[in-house]
């Protein structure tokens, strides 16, 4: 089953936004341990589309059980067209001097989640961003387990 | 929901959620401390980009004044945020027990 919910174009509907995915995770039963990269996704996704569009129409989300886990489409209309999936990683081996707060976003969520789409309608302006987040996918600390790597998923 | 304050023995306690919309609180609170401080990260649920920036400017200021923040407690989910963030290279990290 699929819930959907919009969400005004402002920080202050984070909150709102982590309260409709642990309100699907619970309903769905969903398993919990993905919830977290769930919602950093979720929220540097909509953070972004906060920032970088002029548009002042709310933003759709809609959330979707699958197999192991959970798949999410943020619908954001009367936009440009920004690729999420084409934007480059961060630099993480700068030394601290020349490193800034900011630019990370998208690069965690590359590692976090399973997979990203990014569809865009020229006629209509309007994008959808796509992510499945699974157990299969999942990475160490989502499993639960002790040491080793985590995996990334680039 | 975010909290942060003081603990025993200088130690700075952060609970919650240090998301976009916390952060200025945050960043608020940690532009007032000073020397070598350590941040009680074991009721710190979840951090994104906004709170990792947060971190990342304390961090900083603070060696810039020969000092340094060090995180302790950091759960399983945070230290995996932290490696993916290359910020266990340049924060002094204590996983939780």
């Amino acid at each position: 089953m699929t819930s959907h919910r919009t969400f005004r174009r402002s920080f202050d509907s984070i909150q709102d936004i982590f309260a409709f995915s642990a309100e699907v995770f619970a309903s769905e039963r969903i398993e919990p341990s993905l919830l977290p990269s769930v919602d950093l996704t979720l929220e540097e996704l909509f953070t972004n589309m906060v920032k970088y569009t002029a548009s002042t129409a709310a933003v759709r989300i809609d959330m979707t059980k699958v197999a192991g886990g959970v798949e999410v489409t943020l619908t954001d209309y009367d936009v440009g067209p920004f690729d999420v999936t084409q934007a480059p990683d961060a630099d993480i081996d700068r030394p601290i001097e020349q490193r800034e707060p900011g630019g990370l976003g998208l690069h965690l969520i590359r590692r976090l989640v399973d997979c990203v789409q990014y569809e865009y309608s020229a006629e209509s302006r309007q994008s959808r961003i796509t992510f499945r987040k699974t157990q299969a996918g999942a990475t160490t600390s989502d499993r639960g387990t002790v040491a080793g790597s985590a995996d990334a998923h680039d | 929901m975010l909290t942060i304050d003081f603990g025993p023995n200088g130690v700075v306690v952060i609970a919650g959620r240090l998301d976009a919309a916390q952060s200025p609180a945050a960043q608020a609170f940690l532009d007032q401390v000073d020397g070598t401080v350590t941040l009680d990260c074991i009721r710190l649920e979840y951090i994104s980009s906004a709170g990792l920036g947060v971190l990342l400017k304390t961090q900083k200021r603070l060696m810039g004044s020969a000092g340094k923040l060090r995180l302790s407690g950091v759960n399983r989910h945070l230290q995996d945020i932290f490696v993916y963030s290359g910020f266990d290279k340049i924060f002094e990290i204590e996983p939780a027990p």
